[in-house]
């Protein structure tokens, strides 16, 4: 039985700038199956980001074709992208973007509120998912009284929440120091193992690659490795990552 | 549902001295507009009241002729059955009296001098328990036991011009209701203000008996029906219609608003200067509302970009601010309604007068009444001008390209 929960086939998406365009990504090949734990690694401007963007439909490719759980998201409209982001994609930020004026359990419960779900449902997920991620003593403060390690659990709670097939990450751990980058890395793994959740991670950050079984890299819009493909040892991809 | 006013509501006090900013400037358009419309009220009711109570009455009864032809002579058209009449609509419910009168017009001289005069009789006691009373500016009212003498109150205007005092005589001239030359001698014995420039130039008042003599009739031209209140006046007129059918003579009546011209017009060109002013207000703080809420928009670029992310529908992000700026229109009425009438407070405890108004040469008070008509129109108006304010910067929030949105630095 097929597996494959993302699969980018060809894709390219160039971007207008000035009077000529940019190539951010050119031709990429990537397919995740289920369940699996997967870094994008490149440097700045390698197109990591774009592809995280194309994968969680909140863009279209120039050319190229991308299917989430078996869906051509191509041939979906606006409100058909919106529906499977909300129900099959959970999304954690660099700068976390959390919602200020809501406390932890609030944010924790707001894609829960867009899914439509009952208040006693939406209770028990948002006290599951903070249980999770630690932070069920910190539920009624807002962001602005949690520390950046404790806003990205509770990005990551949020994302998690709605028991999405995948969880997509743009560089999580760009705005943490190593002790609460390295927990973070952790608690995704954690829930990859024991929920089964599909994690796609965007990074630059060598500390967290170490604890990654899969790592895609990318430099100039282009896939130049894949430690699955290659069949090449962690440690080789890893170096070729971080040199 | 709740969750999501609730992030609207605190979303609108996310940035407090905006939110302050915000509430003072739509709370000042409501205040504002109270203290002008409130002020407005008073002076409505005031012009009402006084147009009322000097004479005009709340309803006035006059034979049905008397609108169907134009007069040849005065009381040719008049109420002949007045006295059963007048007893008839004074055993009614709301009714406070009915005055008699005679509205004639002729000439004044003092042997020296002449002037034309437009002159009413009344039974002094009967004007004066339903109160209306001329405002004397020297001597005192008419008597209704004059021991033969004929008594009579001048204009100011008509004393000035004629060079007369009280206690001095006067030679009246009219017309008879047969068509022949008249007169007869009065003393005056006061002068009265009426506030008007115009009317002190023309006024002569004397008692009915005296201006029927004169006149040789024993009709009246119409019969004054005053009330406990103004506001009684519709339903009074409307029990009054089939009474008056079965008194011989057909009769008509004619409701105080349909009388006092000069109320109306006053009461037209200020209600056209609120609309006006309420105009400016409205388009005032839709302009400052569209700039603050795009500021506010432009602000939460990242955050809307994340909600998109997470499948928010586009139409939640539209009526999330929709929501949150109804809300400030909202809060911003609770504080104009609430600045408002403090200060209309304030000012009706200061006894502030203003100058006197044209044609008069009274000072005016300077009142302000709290209308709950007003304070839910000036509110609603707000609120309203504020939701639509928020449509653009909805609009484009909800338009947002969520990549893009999520890069906003």
């Amino acid at each position: 039985m097929d597996d494959t929960l993302v699969q980018v086939e060809e894709v390219t998406r160039t971007f207008p700038l000035d009077h000529s365009e940019v190539t951010a990504l050119d031709h990429s090949n990537l397919r995740v199956s289920a369940g699996e734990f997967l870094a994008i690694a490149g440097p700045s401007g390698s197109g990591k980001s774009t592809l995280l963007n194309l994968i969680g439909c909140i863009d279209k490719p120039t050319s190229g074709r991308i299917a989430i759980d078996g869906v051509d998201t191509s041939q979906l409209n606006a409100a058909r992208m919106t529906t499977l982001r909300r129900e099959k994609i959970g999304f954690v930020f660099q700068t976390f973007n959390l919602i200020p004026v809501f406390t932890a359990a609030e944010n924790v419960e707001f894609p829960l509120l867009v899914q439509g779900l009952s208040a006693n449902e939406r209770k028990a997920r948002v006290q599951e998912a903070l249980e999770s991620v630690g932070l069920t003593a910190r539920a009624h403060h807002r962001p602005d009284l949690l520390s950046g390690g404790e806003r990205q659990r509770v990005a990551v709670a949020r994302a998690i929440v709605g028991r999405p097939a995948l969880v997509l990450a743009d560089e999580p751990t760009a705005n943490l120091d190593t002790r609460n980058a390295t927990q973070l890395i952790d608690l995704m793994r954690d829930l990859n193992g024991r929920l089964g959740l599909t994690f796609i991670f965007s990074t630059h950050d060598q500390r967290l690659l170490e604890h990654t079984p899969r790592i895609v890299r990318l430099t100039d819009g282009r896939v130049v490795s894949d430690s699955q493909l290659e069949g090449a040892s962690h440690g080789q991809v890893l170096a070729a990552c971080v040199s | 549902m709740g969750k999501f006013l609730l992030l609207a509501f605190r979303n609108v006090f996310r940035n407090r001295r905006r939110t302050v900013m915000t509430l003072l400037m739509v709370g000042g358009g409501v205040a504002g507009l109270l203290l002008v419309g409130g002020f407005f009220a008073f002076m409505f009711r005031g012009l009402r009241e006084s147009t009322i109570r000097t004479g005009l009455g709340h309803i006035q009864i006059f034979t049905a002729e008397h609108f169907q032809r134009d007069e040849v002579h005065v009381l040719d058209t008049g109420i002949s059955n007045w006295q059963r009449v007048a007893a008839s609509v004074r055993a009614g419910e709301h009714v406070r009296g009915v005055a008699p009168r005679i509205e004639f017009y002729g000439m004044l001289s003092n042997g020296v001098k002449s002037s034309v005069f437009m002159g009413s009789a009344v039974e002094p006691d009967v004007e004066r328990e339903m109160g209306f009373n001329p405002r004397i500016a020297s001597g005192r009212d008419l008597s209704t036991n004059a021991n033969g003498e004929v008594e009579a109150l001048v204009g100011v205007g008509v004393a000035k011009s004629m060079s007369v005092k009280v206690g001095d005589g006067l030679t009246i001239l009219a017309v008879t209701a047969d068509g022949a030359l008249n007169g007869i001698d009065v003393q005056i014995v006061g002068i009265v203000n009426t506030g008007f420039k115009d009317l002190d130039d023309r006024f002569l008042r004397v008692t009915l008996p005296s201006a029927q003599r004169l006149l040789q009739t024993d009709r009246v031209t119409n019969l004054v029906v005053g009330l406990d209140q103004t506001e009684n006046t519709d339903k009074v007129a409307a029990t009054l219609i089939p009474k008056l059918g079965g008194l011989g003579q057909p009769m008509a009546i004619r409701k105080w608003v349909e009388l006092a011209a000069y109320y109306k017009q006053v009461r037209t060109l200020f209600s056209g200067i609120f609309v006006f002013l309420g105009i400016i207000v409205f388009f005032m703080v839709l302009m400052a509302s569209v700039n603050t809420l795009l500021m506010a928009m432009f602000e939460r670029t990242r955050e809307i970009g994340t909600m998109l992310a997470m499948g928010t529908p586009r139409a939640w992000i539209v009526a999330l601010f929709m929501v949150e700026a109804t809300l400030t229109g909202f809060f911003g009425a609770i504080v104009g309604l609430i600045g408002g009438n403090l200060l209309g407070m304030a000012l009706n405890a200061s006894g502030l007068h203003l100058p006197p108004p044209p044609g008069t040469d009274v000072p005016m008070l300077f009142r302000v009444l709290h209308v709950p008509g007003l304070m839910i129109g000036a509110s609603l108006m707000v609120v309203i001008s504020l939701a639509l304010a928020s449509i653009l910067p909805a609009i484009r929030a909800s338009r947002l390209q969520i990549a893009e949105a999520l890069a906003h630095v």
